[in-house]
């Protein structure tokens, strides 16, 4: 069927490809089958790197993602993977940390497949060869929240470094994440961008994850800086609102939420579940459990939105920012 | 029978004994008298096969207990009883404590049937541990706990306690300095009966009186050795040794 | 904050056919974890204290020294030295231990071995030394001697089990770190303990479970404390 001089690795990169084709055909057809088809797709993937056994050979398996307090906490991966676990026969584990945390784990080889929202360290993973076979998984934005009554004034400001220099200026109360996550990182550029060096008795690092830092913000009537799925899914409790909107509500590009999905490359790390990994990123990225994120909703709100099912599929998604074949050639 | 033939201990510079030579035979009692502090103990723990002499010999029978291997050695030692100057004994009911020595002598597999069995039904005391407690009064006190027990009739659980397993020698050390007139009886009385067993039995003890009542012979501790040892009657009446006549005497006073 | 615990606790009590199997599968997981590190600590722990409490050499005021600072073991930091060990790039990474309960019984293991080994340690120095000399007379081996020590100190010893059962079931520390705090899509807990359970709640803004499950864990602890303090009695009236 195809040479045998392939190294094993194309040809299970290959097998990515094969899946998706899968899927894509599925959708042309009939979702309710999704599940069997994607199964089918990879069941030939596994019979072409030599396993052999079919979809058998993952059931029974566990699958450690690592991923963000934010996914997690919101209750969207514990809402969709029981599809999952029920297709395969497999179990998830979730481990919720911050991005800088779960990509430190992956690079370990402590988890399999890797769900977070910081590009820039998602391109640096790839480049270190951590990872493989990126997808653009789903979107929300960051919206920076405070106290109604607002005292840097910065409600309904169409910039977002903007608002944060006024509340440097005016010395408001800042809750930074501080812990290295995705969310974190978002607000660092931030600051960078407003060119402010933050820092004083205004600016307080928490370390406690994304419902942490709403929390601690709530209590001190600060300002900070959150996705909106975990704002929205906190909404009810707490008396901070959103002053400046992200690009759902047509609020600047700049807070826009990108969440990416990759495997462990197996070449690096061989004890990678590659396998149920690459089933599970076929899986997640699969118009059915696109649909699911699409409709998970919280206080009657849509908390993510899905990007990995499209007309036009955008190939920057697969490499780091910048890649390309030529580059990688010379 | 059990005989220290020259035997020396010393503990750093200390000397507690040199050249000390010392036996009992079987049915005998000998007292081993001394003023306090003289290393009567020593030389009963020496006796009793948990000390080794720095030098001389400790035979049991005409075995050197110090040549063989450890599991001859205790094969001899548990050939010995031991009572304290005080009770020392264990937290649990009088039965268990004077059923100790015969415990520790069972096998392993024995020992955790017995124990399993005793969590279902409780075991009838065993017909040894009912006659050492008869030979100082207190069977009928053998379910109660130790706690319960005055300090007289502590120190005559722990007699039994070491009678129980019909030892060929029984080390007594200062058995009833701590006892009132009629618990230090009872004792007495046990010594006797021992005797009357066949069990070679050495008394550690400051009381000449209770020497004279109890022992057959009796050895004189003084100055780091055996000065004197003979017959009672004869070494009270008759010491040659003059600092042994001095000690008797009264006037010798440590 | 606009949130009534008491009114979230009662709706929770309403929720109950749903969390339910959640509260129970935590609880169980925080016992299994705690309940199997305490057995093996003092399967550990307390022949290290015979050995320690029997014998005299060169260089145990150190081994008792580390043992003492050892009960001051910040949990984050014994979580983090299991989390390098257990890693895949650790010492033990081909054992695949991280993310599971295994590797928190391990930390957990680690963390109640120096009370155990130290209130065991103190409760056979503190046995009479004449009863393990009487042991030793009326013919038992060492082994006997030692075993008789250990049931005159059985009342020390067993507040030490119970020392390292308290210090186990109420840390977050290391089992966050080396646990992950997992449960199934089922909301079935695989390494998720009342304490981390607690925390992700509170993170999450359900103090109403986390309540529920605050109220379990502060029963539990307070069971333990009565069961020590009953063990103190019989101390006192036997």
């Amino acid at each position: 069927m195809y040479p045998i001089s392939v190294t094993r690795s194309t040809t299970t990169y290959f097998c990515v490809v094969a899946v998706d084709v899968s899927v894509t055909i599925q959708r042309r057809t009939l979702l309710t089958a999704l599940g069997t088809g994607a199964l089918g797709g990879f069941a030939g993937c596994s019979g072409l790197t030599g396993g052999g056994e079919g979809a058998a050979a993952v059931a029974g398996e566990t699958l450690t993602l690592t991923t963000t307090t934010s996914t997690y906490d919101t209750g969207l991966l514990d809402a969709i993977h029981g599809e999952f676990e029920a297709m395969y026969g497999v179990t998830v584990d979730a481990v919720a940390r911050g991005t800088g945390a779960a990509l430190e784990s992956a690079r370990n080889g402590d988890a399999d497949v890797v769900m977070v929202h910081a590009r820039g360290l998602e391109d640096e993973f790839m480049r270190n060869g951590y990872g493989v076979n990126r997808r653009d998984l789903m979107f929300n934005d960051f919206v920076i929240v405070g106290p109604a009554d607002d005292p840097a004034g910065i409600e309904g400001m169409r910039s977002a470094t903007g608002a944060l220099t006024a509340i440097a200026d005016a010395g408001a109360t800042f809750v930074s994440r501080g812990d290295n996550s995705g969310t974190h990182t978002k607000e660092r550029n931030l600051w960078e961008a407003a060119g402010t060096d933050p820092g004083g008795d205004w600016y307080q690092e928490t370390g406690t994850g994304m419902g942490g830092a709403l929390n601690v913000a709530d209590g001190q009537g600060a300002y900070t800086l959150s996705d909106r799925g975990t704002f929205i899914s906190r909404r009810s409790d707490i008396g901070l609102a959103i002053l400046v909107q992200g690009p759902i509500e047509d609020g600047p590009e700049i807070l826009s939420n990108p969440y990416g999905i990759m495997a462990v490359n197996p070449g690096v790390h061989g004890n990678a579940n590659y396998d149920l990994a690459m089933a599970y990123i076929g899986w997640i990225t699969s118009p059915g459990a696109q649909n699911a994120i699409s409709s998970y909703e919280m206080n009657g709100e849509q908390l993510f939105f899905p990007e990995a099912v499209s007309e036009n599929p955008d190939f920057q998604q697969y490499v780091p920012d910048g890649w390309s074949s030529g580059t990688a050639d010379a | 029978m059990l005989r220290a033939t020259a035997v020396s201990r010393s503990y750093g510079e200390t000397v507690v004994f040199e050249n000390l030579s010392i036996d009992v035979e079987p049915g005998e009692v000998v007292a081993v008298i001394g003023p306090s502090g003289i290393g009567k103990t020593t030389l009963l723990r020496t006796l009793a096969l948990s000390l080794e002499p720095d030098e001389g010999t400790v035979s049991f029978d005409g075995t050197d207990a110090w040549e063989v291997d450890d599991p001859d050695r205790l094969a001899l030692r548990r050939r010995i009883g031991m009572v304290f100057q005080a009770a020392s004994l264990f937290d649990a009911p009088v039965a268990r404590n004077v059923e100790y020595g015969l415990r520790v002598r069972r096998s392993w597999p024995e020992r955790i049937r017995a124990e399993l069995r005793s969590l279902v039904a409780p075991s009838g005391t065993a017909d040894a541990v009912r006659d050492a407690l008869d030979i100082v009064g207190l069977d009928d006190k053998r379910a109660q706990h130790v706690e319960s027990l005055s300090a007289g009739e502590a120190q005559r659980v722990s007699f039994a306690r070491a009678v129980a397993y019909d030892p060929d020698v029984l080390l007594l050390d200062e058995p009833t300095s701590d006892l009132d007139p009629r618990n230090t009886a009872v004792i007495e009385d046990a010594i006797a009966e021992a005797r009357d067993r066949r069990i070679g039995v050495v008394v550690a003890t400051h009381d000449m009186y209770q020497a004279e009542r109890v022992a057959d012979r009796v050895a004189v501790l003084l100055d780091g050795g055996v000065t004197e040892v003979g017959p009672t009657e004869r070494v009270f009446d008759d010491p040659r040794d003059p600092r042994t006549r001095r000690f008797i005497d009264g006037e010798l006073v440590y | 904050m606009p949130i009534d615990p008491a009114v979230q606790s009662l709706q929770l009590l309403v929720d109950l056919p749903f969390r339910e199997g959640y509260v129970r599968s935590i609880v169980s997981v925080s016992l299994y974890v705690s309940l199997i590190a305490v057995a093996l600590s003092t399967l550990f722990s307390i022949p290290v204290a015979v050995v320690l409490g029997f014998n005299d050499f060169p260089g145990k005021g150190l081994v008792k020294a580390v043992i003492n600072t050892g009960m001051g073991f910040p949990s984050v930091v014994v979580g983090l030295v299991v989390l390098f060990a257990v890693s895949n790039q650790g010492p033990l990474g081909s054992l695949n231990l991280l993310f599971t309960k295994q590797a928190m019984i391990l930390s957990q293991f680690v963390l109640a071995t120096p009370p155990i080994t130290a209130i065991s340690l103190a409760a056979i120095t503190g046995v009479d030394e004449d009863v393990r000399d009487a042991a030793r007379a009326l013919g038992g081996t060492r082994l006997d001697a030692a075993l008789v020590v250990l049931k005159e100190a059985r009342y020390g010893i067993a507040t030490a089990v119970l020392a390292g059962f308290g210090r186990a079931i109420s840390e977050v520390g290391s089992v966050l770190i080396v646990g992950g705090n997992i449960t199934g899509a089922d909301g079935i807990s695989k390494t998720r303990t009342l304490t981390t359970a607690i925390q992700l709640e509170a993170r999450q803004g359900q103090y109403g479970t986390a309540m529920v499950l605050g109220g379990v864990l502060l029963a539990l602890v307070l069971l333990i404390n009565a069961i020590v303090v009953r063990f103190g009695d019989w101390g006192v009236q036997r």
